[in-house]
């Protein structure tokens, strides 16, 4: 038996050196954006996470079809995880495997950081130039890709606005207008609240929605610099405009800001409470532009939605037309798989795709095309398209792509009991900056 | 006693599903004890650490006890009600003339749904805004006070959490320790009445003491299952608000998955191993020696 558990121990040790030294090796050139060569088509997959029915998907699929109509071989294997948490568990697999398929799907984080660092992934600013579409990006869109080195490895494909949509009658019916500063919005949770009304519809169970707005105020008080230097742990929730952020997010939920129970409900149900006329105010982005601003809406509600942008505040370091404009989970290139044929199929679908794109009623990434608003579109469809043309140099990131992982899980853990008033801004400033002080070396040396 | 040549093909045979446990079990059990001395995102290079993920875990660790505190309250819960429900219902129906075999068919139900289903029926059931069975239940019968989040409140989830893991596999073992109790010799138990045993005399003197063995058996079964508890937590509420329904084998995955430490996790679930066998040699002591 000693002998057995000493062999197994062993090849234990084997298998994992040898996957170790697997994941070492990458020999391609990161910055090669151009390979020469014959042309070979085969399949190439996409690991990507994104609705398996949106528009992305269907028209790569289309533009995959058309482009193996000159190229017979080429198949363009789609293979989605749109559920986030889901899909980050399986690239993170797939990496530490050295696995990664053709294409991949991944946010400007961290861990996508380290992953391009050790030269996996090909170099998109010199790939879109040497395509010369890298002028044809919204500036906002490619920022967001970017490292905070200012380095770009991934393409995006989509590109979206966050706004607060809010209820008009029910504002009325409690007396309250629309915020002009983030500081007036506890004072206005407690006045609908007066009125019967849920003041605002959070989806909890996913997280990222109620981390939107921790990221707000810093936004405005300190500018897209704070939450930079947060995560190095070069700034603090102890300090000022961490406090601010702190103390807000503690008054939102003691005027009941969210509805009750908030943290085990999900997209949908908060969704419904806004468009059910429940709830007044929804802070969601334009991906949902079909479902709030066209008759799918229901009618009940339909004259009475309308949305703001992000308030400022008095002395607000970022201007109004400045908010949340992300442009969605980027593209990323695998430098060890990258030949003839991905380069020649990324420059036919990267030419083709902004038209299609624009064509289905969704903001393009790029500013070549013009988004065509649907027949069946209410008003506010074109107003909210329109605010794209008119954004400041600086977006809001949302802090679910900054933060280290293991420091924006205990966020989002943290914010719920802080809003639910389980612990108080103290405890949470305390844990906090505790959990970056631990996490952030690690992935920020 | 085989002869010899037979037992020699009975190693034979045995020994494919050996090597079979030792590549599926025991080599993942050696592999994550040999990655616990180390730090490894994944991507990075293997650094050696020596004990440090086991110090981090047992001394600088706030999550790591309270997920291990709420693993235990867990499994108190699903224990009651599995093992406890089991017998209580169990015993009611051989005392049933009619109608068992629709009765086992009804309980047994919840352990072929799946954890899916099983974890969106009870988000339901718990909610409060639309109002959920339970909520709803409670305000019929005048307990309105109680009404409340029980997914969102800290004091309410760990419970709320806990309860379909327990339901959910009542039925089975109801099964098992009905076939147990169905097995017990009817002469016994008659002679015990007619010396004037009483209906609780005799399940504790005949009745429980006849079925031992499969009551052990059960119970080992619903603690390892209940220390490995993952999905319904993890389906419901993702071990929030806060830590509140963390649970180690959440915790391990959240740090292997989210946080890429699979150094770490790999100590936590280390951990979980032990946990476990010492559970079942706690459980294996206990009870024989109450045998004895």
């Amino acid at each position: 038996m000693k002998k057995l558990f000493r062999a197994a121990a062993v090849a234990a040790a084997t298998a994992l050196a040898l996957t170790a030294c697997g994941g070492g090796g990458s020999s391609a050139d990161p910055a090669n954006v151009a390979p020469t060569g014959e042309i070979k088509p085969r399949e190439i997959s996409w690991l990507l996470s994104r609705p398996a029915d949106g528009a992305v998907i269907n028209i790569m699929k289309k533009l995959a079809d058309d482009y193996a109509k000159d190229h017979p071989g080429f198949e363009l294997n789609l293979i989605t995880t749109p559920d986030r948490p889901s899909y980050i568990q399986k690239l993170e697999t797939l990496a530490a495997a050295n696995k990664l398929p053709e294409l991949f799907d991944t946010d400007a984080t961290p861990f996508a950081q380290q992953l391009a660092g050790q030269g996996k992934m090909v170099d998109a600013e010199k790939l879109l130039k040497s395509l010369d579409l890298y002028d044809s990006y919204r500036p906002g869109a490619l920022d967001y890709q970017r490292f905070d080195d200012g380095s770009l490895f991934m393409i995006p494909f989509q590109f979206e606005l966050e706004f607060i949509w809010y209820n008009k009658a029910l504002l009325q019916k409690a007396g309250v207008s629309v915020p002009t500063s983030l500081d007036d919005i506890p004072a206005m949770c407690t006045a609908l609240r007066s009125a019967g009304i849920t003041p605002i519809a959070i989806d909890g169970q996913d997280q990222w929605p109620l981390e939107r707005y921790v990221a707000y105020q810093p936004f405005r008080e300190a500018g897209p610099d704070f939450v930079q230097q947060l995560k190095k742990g070069d700034a603090a929730f102890a300090d000022a405009a961490g406090q601010k952020t702190v103390n807000w997010m503690a008054d939102l939920g003691k005027a009941d800001c969210f509805q009750e129970g908030f943290s085990a409900q999900g997209y949908s149900d908060a969704q419904n409470l806004f468009t059910n006329g429940e709830a007044a105010m929804y802070n969601i982005g334009t991906w949902e532009l079909p479902s709030l601003a066209t008759d799918k809406l229901n009618p009940a509600v339909r004259d009475d939605i309308d949305f703001f942008t992000l308030p400022t505040t008095s002395g607000s370091a970022t201007a109004a037309n400045e908010f949340v404009s992300p442009s969605g989970i980027g593209m990323a290139v695998n430098t060890k798989t990258y030949d003839p044929l991905v380069s020649d199929f990324l420059k036919f679908a990267l030419q083709k795709y902004p038209a299609e794109y624009a064509a289905t009623g969704a903001l393009s990434p790029t500013t070549d095309v013009e988004t065509a608003v649907p027949a069946n579109a209410t008003p506010l469809y074109k107003k909210a398209l329109e605010q794209a043309n008119n954004l400041g140099a600086k977006q809001a990131m949302p802090w679910d792509t900054q933060l280290d992982p293991t420091t924006n899980g205990r966020l989002q853990q943290e914010l719920v009991l802080l809003v639910q008033g389980d612990i108080t801004p103290a405890q949470f400033t305390e844990t906090m900056d505790k959990a970056i002080g631990q996490n952030a070396p690690k992935f920020f040396k | 006693m085989l002869p010899n040549r037979s037992r020699t093909s009975v190693l034979v045979f045995l020994l494919p599903p050996l090597l079979l446990y030792c590549a599926a079990v025991l080599f993942p059990i050696l592999q994550s004890l040999f990655l616990s001395f180390f730090s490894w995102n994944g991507i990075s290079d293997m650094e050696f650490v020596g004990l440090d993920n086991y110090v981090r875990m047992f001394v600088a660790d706030d999550i790591f006890w309270r997920a291990f505190l709420n693993a235990l309250v867990y499994l108190a819960i699903c224990l009651v009600l599995q093992l406890g429900g089991a017998l209580v219902v169990a015993s009611l129906l051989t005392s049933l003339r009619r109608g068992r075999e629709l009765i086992k068919t009804l309980y047994l139900l919840p352990a072929v749904i799946s954890t899916v289903a099983i974890a969106f029926l009870f988000v339901r059931i718990y909610s409060i805004d639309p109002v959920g069975l339970l909520n709803q239940l409670l305000h019929w019968i005048g307990l309105g006070s109680l009404e409340r989040p029980w997914l969102s409140d800290v004091n309410t989830v760990l419970a709320a959490v806990s309860a379909p893991e327990g339901w959910r596999f009542t039925g089975l073992y109801m099964l098992i320790i009905y076939a147990a109790l169905i097995a017990v010799p009817k002469e016994l138990e008659e002679a015990a009445v007619l010396d004037g045993a009483s209906k609780w005399t005799l399940f504790t003197k005949i009745r429980f003491p006849y079925i031992r063995p499969v009551w052990i058996t059960t119970t080992i079964m619903a603690t390892t299952y209940g220390l490995r508890g993952f999905d319904i937590p993890y389906l419901m509420t993702n071990g929030g608000p806060g830590q509140s329904s963390e649970l180690l084998t959440t915790y391990m995955y959240k740090t292997a998955f989210t946080s890429t430490d699979f150094g770490y996790a790999s100590t936590i679930s280390v951990f979980i191993v032990i946990e476990c066998l010492v559970a079942v040699g706690l459980i294996l002591f206990l009870l024989k020696r109450k045998a004895d």
